[in-house]
C-alpha cells in the first residue's frame, strides 16, 4: 500500500487549478491531475488514486507498472509499449497515451520531489488545502477527530444552555 | 552550473507571496514554495496557478529588448539607450519650460516602491502633481472612503485576522477566484466555526462557500448596505459603547437609515428582505466580524460612498482596532498599496501627506530642494479628457495599459492618438506602445529588486532571480537616468543619483513617516517582512490599526450617512441589460503576463458572457454561440455561457479581453474611478463570421510591434 497518498476534500476545491498547473510545470507539459466542476457549485480535483488492488499493474504484460517503496504506482518508460491496457481497466481513466513518446503517462505522486522529502507539486500549492498528502489510516483518523471535537463542542454548548436556564 | 534558489515575491496580486524562484547560472529553470517561511502571507508557501506559471512569462520571446523610437504610429526604430534618455529628457524639459501641468506621469502598481517613489519625485520636481496610476481604476474609492472615515486609506487588519474572524462579510469580492491564497484564511475560519456572508450579483465561487449569499442588483450596494445597518439599528445589536467612545455622526446615520427597512431594500436590490434581517443579525451578533470587498463595490459612481458605509458598519459593530476584526480590502496588484504609500497619486505626496498642505509642501520642498505645485493634479481618465480639451499634451506610462484598463477603451485610443509625445516603459508590447513615441524596455519584477507592500500594508524585499533580456534595465534605473538628464544631477534627496534601489528605499525612509523604519537592511534580512507603520528601526511593526484612537483629526470614526444612489446608466428599452464585469482566476488583468503564458492561456482560453437561461430563451442563444454585447460606448463579440450564476437582466462579462469598450468612464465625484461595474446594454445573437469582424476592431491584446531599419 501507498505509504502516502493524496487525500481529495472537496469540499474545499476552489477550482482554481493550481493543481494542474503546478504538475504541468513539474512533468514536462503534461497534467496528471484534473479539476471538474458539478453544475457551477462545487469542484474536485481528480488524480490518480494509486490504487490497493491496482487493475492497471496486474493487467500491464511488459511489467512496465510497479510500485515504488513508498508504494506509488510507478510507469517504467523503457518497458512501456502503449498497448492501452492500463487505461482501458482503470475505472477512473488515469493513464493517458504519452503521443510523442508512444508510451503511456501518468502520476508518478512527484517521485523527483518525494526524493527530496517534498510534498507533490499539486499538494504543495493548493491553495485552500482540498488536497492533502499524507497517510490514509492517519488523515481518517484525524477527520474523526475533528468530528469528534465539534460533536462534543455542540454538546457542551447545549448543555451550559440548560445550566443558564435559556 | 549553479543552481540557485532566490526568494521572490510573486508579481500577481496582493496577497503577496513569497516564493523561490530557481536558477541555473541566471537562467530560471522552476520554482519552489516557500514552505520553510514563517509569518508570510501564503502561509506553507501555498501558491494559486498564476504563482506557479509565474517564469513562462518571463520568456516570452517578444520581451522588449532595446529602447524604441516611433518613425510613424506603430512603427519603430531600434535606438541606443543614451539616444532614448537624451530625447525623452529634451521633450519633459521643453514642456515643464513652457507648462508642467502638459505632462502626465503614470506609476504602477505592478512595479516596486522605488520606480512608483521616482516617478512622483520626477513629476513634482518638474512642477506638476499629474502622477496617477490604477488605483485609481481599483481601490481610488478605498483610499478616500477609508480616509474619510478612519483616517487612512488601507486594510486596518492582516489576514491573520480574518482566519481568527467568527463572521466574514464578503462583498463585491469574487474572494475565491480573485485571491485564491487569502481565501484560504476564510475556509479555515470557516472550519472553525466562522459565518460567511457574501453579497454578489453573481453566484460566484466564492458564493459556494456561503453561509448566507445577498444576490444584489448590480449598483445596488448602498440600499443592500443601508439595510443592514437599518437591521443592526432597530435590534439594537450595534456596539453602544464603541459608538459613545469612538465614533461621531451616529444619530444622521439612524436618520439616514430610517427608511431603508428590509422590504424596502428588497425592491432596489432584489435580495428577500429574511436574508437581510438573517445577515445583519449573523453579522452584528458575531463578536468579531471582518468586512472584506474588492472591485465589485469599488468601481461604481458612489464607491466613495459604498467604502464609507462598510467602514460606518464596521465602526457600529465595534468591529475595530482588535484582533480578528477589521476592513479588508483587497488589492489586485502585489504592490498597489506600495504605489498609493509612494504617492504616485495627484493630491498627496509619499505617506498620503496633502500636497495642498503647506506645511508639508514646505517640508518637501526643502528635501528635494525644489519650488513645488500645491494644486491637485489630473487622475487617470481626467488625463484622457484633458487631451481632448488640449490641455494634456505627453505622457509618461511606467508599466499601465491604459487601452486594455481603462473605461471606455475607444475614447482612450481617440485620445492618445491627439498626444503629440508618449513614452511607454514595459516589459512586452502592450496595446498602448502602439501609440507611443518613445518605448523603453524595462526589466520585469523577478529580474530587479526592490521593495513591495502587499495588501495588509507587509514590505518585502524581492531579490533579483533572473538575468533581464537584452539590454532592458530596472525601472529605477531608468528613471534615474532620466531624473539626472533633465537637471536634476545631484547628491542625495535633492536629484536623482542612485547607486540601487536600496538607496532609494533610504531615501524613502526619511521622508515617508509609516516607512521610517523599514530599511532595505532589515527587510533584507526578515523574508516575512515588516507591517506599516512602522515610525523607528526598532519598531516591530503594526499589525492591527487604530487600537487606541483613528487617524481622523479628532481621532473618532466619521460614520457616513447616505441616501440611495444607483449606477448613472440603468437599463432602458433601448438598452434593457445591466452589464457587469468580472474576471477568472487563471488569467490577469490586461494579460500582458498571463497572455504570454502557455499553461494559463490553455486553461483560460477566452472569455463567455453569463446570461440567465430565461433571457437566452426569449433571444434564441444557447451555449456556445456567438452574440454581441452592444453599450452607447462600444461594441463586443463574444461566446455565450447560459448560467444561473447570473439574475434575470444581468450580463456578466469577463473584462481581460478589451471589454472596457463597453464600460462607462462616469466618475465618482470623490474617488474619480470609472463605474465600469454596471452600466446598460443589449444583446443580440449573432453569427461567427460578424464575430470575426467585430473582433477585428477591438484592441489587440497581444499585438506585434513592428521595427524596421533605419
Amino acid at each position: 500500500m501507498a505509504k502516502k497518498t493524496i487525500f481529495i476534500d472537496f469540499s474545499k476545491c476552489i477550482e482554481c487549478r493550481a493543481c494542474e498547473v503546478a504538475c504541468e510545470r513539474e512533468h514536462n507539459g503534461m497534467s496528471f491531475i484534473n479539476v471538474f466542476e458539478w453544475q457551477e457549485m462545487a469542484a474536485m480535483a481528480l488524480n490518480c488514486r494509486h490504487c490497493e488492488t491496482a487493475p492497471c499493474v496486474e493487467v500491464c504484460p511488459t511489467n512496465a507498472l510497479y510500485r515504488d517503496e513508498d508504494g506509488a504506482v510507478i510507469l517504467a518508460p523503457q518497458r512501456c509499449i502503449g498497448c492501452l491496457m492500463c487505461g482501458i481497466v482503470c475505472p477512473f481513466g488515469i493513464p493517458e497515451l504519452d503521443l510523442i513518446n508512444k508510451i503511456m503517462a501518468k502520476c508518478d505522486l512527484c517521485a523527483h520531489r518525494r526524493k527530496e522529502g517534498k510534498e507533490p507539486a499539486c499538494v504543495a500549492t493548493c491553495p485552500t488545502d482540498a488536497l492533502i498528502f499524507g497517510d490514509f489510516t492517519e488523515i481518517q483518523r484525524r477527520r474523526r477527530e475533528k468530528f469528534a471535537e465539534k460533536a462534543i463542542e455542540v454538546a457542551k454548548k447545549a448543555e451550559k444552555i440548560s445550566l443558564l436556564g435559556v | 552550473m549553479a543552481e540557485e534558489l532566490i526568494p521572490v515575491v510573486c508579481p500577481y496580486c496582493g496577497v503577496g507571496c513569497r516564493l523561490y524562484i530557481k536558477t541555473v547560472d541566471g537562467y530560471p529553470v522552476g520554482i519552489e514554495y516557500a514552505t520553510d517561511l514563517e509569518g508570510i502571507s501564503n502561509e506553507k508557501g501555498k501558491l494559486c496557478p498564476k504563482g506557479n506559471a509565474v517564469i513562462e512569462y518571463l520568456l516570452a520571446k517578444d520581451r522588449l529588448k532595446k529602447p524604441l523610437k516611433a518613425k510613424e504610429q506603430g512603427k519603430f526604430v531600434e535606438i541606443s539607450w543614451s539616444e532614448a534618455i537624451k530625447e525623452v529628457a529634451e521633450r519633459l524639459k521643453t514642456y515643464a519650460k513652457d507648462d508642467p501641468n502638459q505632462l502626465m506621469f503614470f506609476g504602477s502598481a505592478r512595479t516596486f516602491n522605488e520606480p512608483n517613489y521616482l516617478i512622483q519625485k520626477l513629476a513634482r520636481m518638474l512642477g506638476t502633481n499629474n502622477v496617477d496610476h490604477c488605483a485609481r481604476l481599483c481601490h481610488a474609492p478605498t483610499v478616500s472612503g477609508l480616509k474619510a472615515v478612519f483616517g487612512a486609506g488601507a486594510m486596518t487588519n492582516t489576514y491573520k485576522d480574518i482566519e481568527e474572524a467568527n463572521v466574514i462579510l464578503i462583498i463585491g469580492h469574487n474572494y475565491a477566484e480573485t485571491h485564491p491564497v487569502g481565501f484560504r484564511y476564510v475556509l479555515k475560519a470557516k472550519e472553525r466555526g466562522a459565518k460567511v456572508i457574501v453579497a454578489d450579483p453573481r453566484f460566484t465561487r466564492t458564493a459556494w462557500f456561503a453561509d448566507i449569499f445577498l444576490q444584489n442588483y448590480p449598483g445596488t450596494d448602498i440600499a443592500l448596505i443601508n439595510g443592514l445597518i437599518h437591521v443592526i439599528i432597530k435590534e439594537k445589536l450595534y456596539d453602544a459603547r464603541f459608538v459613545r467612545e469612538r465614533c461621531v455622526g451616529f444619530d444622521e446615520l439612524v436618520k439616514a437609515v430610517e427608511k431603508f427597512t428590509p422590504e424596502y431594500v428588497e425592491r432596489i436590490t432584489g435580495v428577500p428582505a429574511d436574508l437581510i434581517v438573517d445577515a445583519a443579525r449573523t453579522f452584528a451578533t458575531a463578536g468579531k466580524g471582518v468586512i472584506t470587498w474588492a472591485m465589485g463595490l469599488t468601481q461604481h459612481t458612489h464607491g466613495h460612498d459604498n467604502v464609507r458605509l462598510l467602514g460606518t458598519l464596521s465602526a457600529i459593530c465595534g468591529y475595530q482596532g482588535r484582533e480578528g476584526c477589521g476592513c479588508a480590502p483587497m488589492r489586485g496588484q502585489n504592490n498597489v498599496q506600495g504605489a498609493c504609500d509612494m504617492a504616485a497619486l495627484p493630491n498627496v505626496f509619499p505617506g498620503y501627506q496633502a500636497v495642498t498642505d503647506p506645511e508639508k509642501r514646505k517640508f518637501f520642498e526643502e528635501f528635494w530642494g525644489v519650488e513645488l505645485s500645491g494644486e491637485v493634479g489630473l487622475t487617470v481618465i481626467e488625463a484622457a479628457h484633458a487631451i481632448d480639451e488640449g490641455k494634456v499634451k505627453a505622457y509618461y506610462v511606467m508599466g499601465e495599459n491604459p487601452v486594455i484598463s481603462d473605461a471606455n477603451a475607444n475614447h482612450v485610443i481617440k485620445a492618445l492618438q491627439k498626444l503629440e509625445f508618449m513614452v511607454v516603459q514595459d516589459i512586452v508590447p502592450t496595446p498602448t506602445m502602439e501609440f507611443a513615441d518613445i518605448v523603453l524596455p524595462a526589466a520585469a519584477m523577478l529580474e530587479n529588486e526592490g521593495s513591495l507592500t502587499n495588501t495588509e500594508r507587509r514590505v518585502q524585499w524581492s531579490f533579483p532571480a533572473v538575468k533581464p533580456p537584452g539590454e532592458a534595465r530596472p525601472d529605477w534605473w531608468i528613471l534615474s537616468e532620466v531624473g539626472k538628464a533633465v537637471g536634476f544631477d545631484r547628491d542625495g534627496s535633492k536629484g536623482f543619483r542612485y547607486n540601487d534601489a536600496a538607496d532609494v528605499l533610504r531615501e524613502i525612509n526619511a521622508c515617508t513617516p509609516q516607512y521610517r523604519g523599514i530599511t532595505p537592511e532589515r527587510l533584507k534580512a526578515n523574508l516575512a517582512g515588516i507591517l506599516w507603520p512602522c515610525p523607528s528601526p526598532d519598531h516591530p511593526g503594526t499589525r492591527v490599526l487604530y487600537k487606541e484612537r483613528f487617524l481622523t483629526p479628532d481621532g473618532k470614526a466619521h460614520l457616513a450617512a447616505v441616501d440611495y444612489r444607483g449606477p448613472v446608466e440603468l437599463p432602458d428599452e433601448e438598452y434593457p441589460f445591466i452589464l457587469t464585469t468580472h474576471r477568472y482566476v487563471g488569467m490577469y488583468h490586461t494579460l500582458t503576463m498571463t497572455g504570454r503564458s502557455e499553461a494559463l492561456v490553455k486553461r483560460w482560453k477566452e472569455p463567455l458572457a453569463e446570461i440567465h437561461p430565461d433571457d437566452a430563451a426569449k433571444l434564441g442563444i444557447k451555449r456556445g454561440e456567438w452574440i454581441k454585447i452592444e453599450t452607447r460606448r462600444g461594441v463586443y463579440p463574444i461566446r455565450a455561457k447560459v448560467t444561473r450564476a447570473v439574475k434575470k437582466g444581468v450580463i456578466a462579462v469577463p473584462w481581460h479581453w478589451a471589454a472596457n469598450v463597453l464600460t462607462n468612464d462616469a466618475l465618482d465625484p470623490v474617488a474619480k474611478i470609472p463605474e465600469t461595474k454596471a452600466c446598460a446594454c443589449r444583446v443580440a445573437k449573432i453569427s461567427e463570421e460578424e464575430a470575426k469582424r467585430l473582433m477585428e476592431k477591438l484592441p489587440q491584446i497581444i499585438p506585434r510591434i513592428e521595427v524596421v531599419k533605419g
